[in-house]
């Protein structure tokens, strides 16, 4: 379990989190959403005692991480893969790493198994890719057998497969009953790992929930509707407070009515239904949409002439 | 605190930057002592000529050794590893000391080897050259000679200290470098001009040099131990000083 509580940092006169609250539950990968600049790295710096809160604080398990005597142990965390002397061995990485915990060698050759790393654990990390980086991020968050697991961004610059691999090793961890928290800017990224969100925007909460009540909040939602007498049909809902817009000669879209009520009125007015669907916008969509008065530098819209 | 030291240590040696100022440290004043024992004219050769000439090239291995110091905490801010390093031992002042022992302790080890070494085979050559020397009974060439590697010791702290307060490997290196080599060299211009009686006395670095100096009790110089006192405590508010730094800001 980790808590958040009332945490606000400050760099100059820019605020970088504001007085920011949430939890993160043991058992399930939370994700830890916001646009870039939002935010993110600054709460993950000053949860790991890195850099000094303004006011509030982190605990992990009711205990601030600089009371932790041997934190390898209890929460591993990732805040970039970069942070890696380039001339130095993987494995010799690791190995100061374990050592610094008091984590015997052996423990050192396990991990580089774990992430698939153990061929080539004695080259210098200058010649290895990104992907690889990230591999020996998670060997280093895996040392000490941690309950709680902290990432920033390890999707990062990651080809498809090794999105897929990190999501598969956060959802295994989870299962285990440990405690994950994983922050994205890419929400599509994290659809399928995650089960709870917190959702910042300009240092603020702006949500903490599950993901399907973040859809069902923040989620465009609408009827479309395919019909010969369409215009009859879009005449009628509108009567009842929709709003409609045509896609074709035959096709609407309707805000503000349901499928029920728009196949009721199909049938009182005896017209023809070749297609009628809920839509729902997708996780992007609902994302962008709760962090849009968020957005640090906000582009305009692209906009088709 | 023992699992911090062998962390600092692992690091220290995993570096083949560090390897390379090794082996450059070491082998500078290697190849200056035997040249000089083998070529130079012996006709009066004594002890402590020859630990002057010991010290005076074993002073290249001590500024390589605080570049060393400098490099092993300015190169964690350069990578970012200082945020891993932070987030492994939260308690910072522990993480200080524990490089503060590693850099200490290698510098000794690595000076000590040197000069004895040195010592070693330049009065060898001497000795085949039918100038025997000895260091019985020269107590101020045995002096300069501990002298040099407590020179070292501190100069590899300083280095280590301004790598904390600057936090740039150039900029560090460059000041450790630049400070005895010409900032006080300037400064003794200076003070001369300006009438000062023996102005190196005002001077850290050149009072350090005392350390590893043979004549050191006949010079104008403050003399081996204050000149060695003083440089130390210059090179602790350096370091302390930056410990305060690296502590409170963020990583």
């Amino acid at each position: 379990m980790i808590t958040v509580s009332d945490l606000s940092k400050r760099f100059g006169r820019t605020t970088a989190v504001d007085h920011l609250s949430f939890e993160v539950r043991p058992g399930t990968v939370t994700g830890f959403l916001g646009p870039n600049g939002s935010g993110k790295s600054t709460t993950m710096r000053c949860m790991l005692g890195l850099d000094r809160p303004d006011t509030g604080g982190a605990s992990f398990d009711g205990r601030a991480y600089r009371q932790l005597s041997s934190p390898l142990h209890e929460v591993g965390a990732l805040l970039d893969a970069g942070y890696v002397h380039p001339g130095r061995s993987g494995r010799n990485h690791l190995r100061w790493l374990a050592a610094s915990n008091g984590l015997p060698k052996a423990r050192v050759d396990e991990v580089l198994d774990l992430v698939g790393l153990r061929s080539v654990g004695g080259r210098r990390v200058k010649t290895y890719s990104l992907g690889m980086r990230q591999r020996l991020g998670l060997a280093g968050v895996l040392l000490g057998d941690p309950h709680t697991v902290v990432l920033d961004e390890p999707a990062n610059g990651l080809d498809p497969e090794g999105i897929r691999w990190i999501r598969d090793v956060l959802v295994h961890l989870a299962s285990q009953g440990r405690t994950v928290l994983v922050s994205s800017h890419l929400l599509s990224e994290m659809a399928q790992m995650v089960n709870d969100l917190v959702v910042i925007g300009q240092g603020r909460l702006i949500e903490q929930c599950s993901v399907p009540e973040f859809v069902e909040r923040h989620a465009d939602r609408w009827v479309r509707v395919k019909s010969p007498g369409v215009a009859a049909l879009v005449g009628a809902a509108t009567g009842q407070g929709a709003q409609a817009s045509m896609i074709d000669a035959t096709t609407a879209e309707l805000r503000g009515i349901t499928t029920v009520e728009v196949g009721e009125l199909a049938a009182r007015s005896g017209i023809v239904l070749h297609e009628l669907s809920p839509q729902t916008g997708s996780l992007e969509d609902a994302f962008l949409q709760a962090t849009a008065t968020a957005q640090e530098f906000a582009a305009q819209p692209v906009v088709a002439s | 605190m023992i699992d911090t030291i062998r962390s600092e240590w692992i690091k220290l040696r995993t570096v083949r930057m560090n390897l390379i100022l090794f082996i450059l440290a070491v082998a500078f004043p290697v190849i200056v002592s035997v040249l000089v024992a083998a070529l130079a004219d012996v006709t009066d050769l004594k002890a402590s000529d020859i630990a002057g000439l010991v010290t005076g090239s074993s002073v290249v291995t001590a500024l390589l050794l605080g570049v060393v110091g400098a490099v092993s905490i300015s190169a964690e801010f350069a990578h970012g590893t200082i945020r891993p390093t932070f987030a492994a031992t939260p308690k910072r002042g522990r993480v200080l000391i524990a490089k503060a022992v590693v850099i200490a302790v290698f510098a000794a080890v690595a000076e000590a080897l040197v000069v004895l070494f040195c010592f070693a085979v330049s009065s060898a050559i001497a000795k085949s050259r039918g100038v025997p020397v000895s260091l019985s009974g020269d107590h101020e060439a045995r002096a300069a000679l501990i002298g040099i590697v407590v020179f070292a010791v501190i100069v590899s702290l300083l280095g280590f200290g301004l790598g904390m307060v600057i936090r740039n490997t150039p900029a560090a290196v460059a000041i450790l470098i630049l400070w005895p080599l010409v900032v006080e060299n300037i400064i003794f211009a200076i003070l001369s001009a300006a009438g000062v009686d023996n102005p190196q006395k005002f001077l850290p670095y050149i009072s350090g040099f005392g350390l590893g100096n043979p004549n050191a009790a006949t010079s104008d110089s403050l003399g081996r131990v204050a000149g060695g006192l003083y440089f130390a405590a210059v090179t602790a508010v350096v370091a302390l000083a930056g410990a305060v730094v690296t502590a409170r800001r963020d990583a």
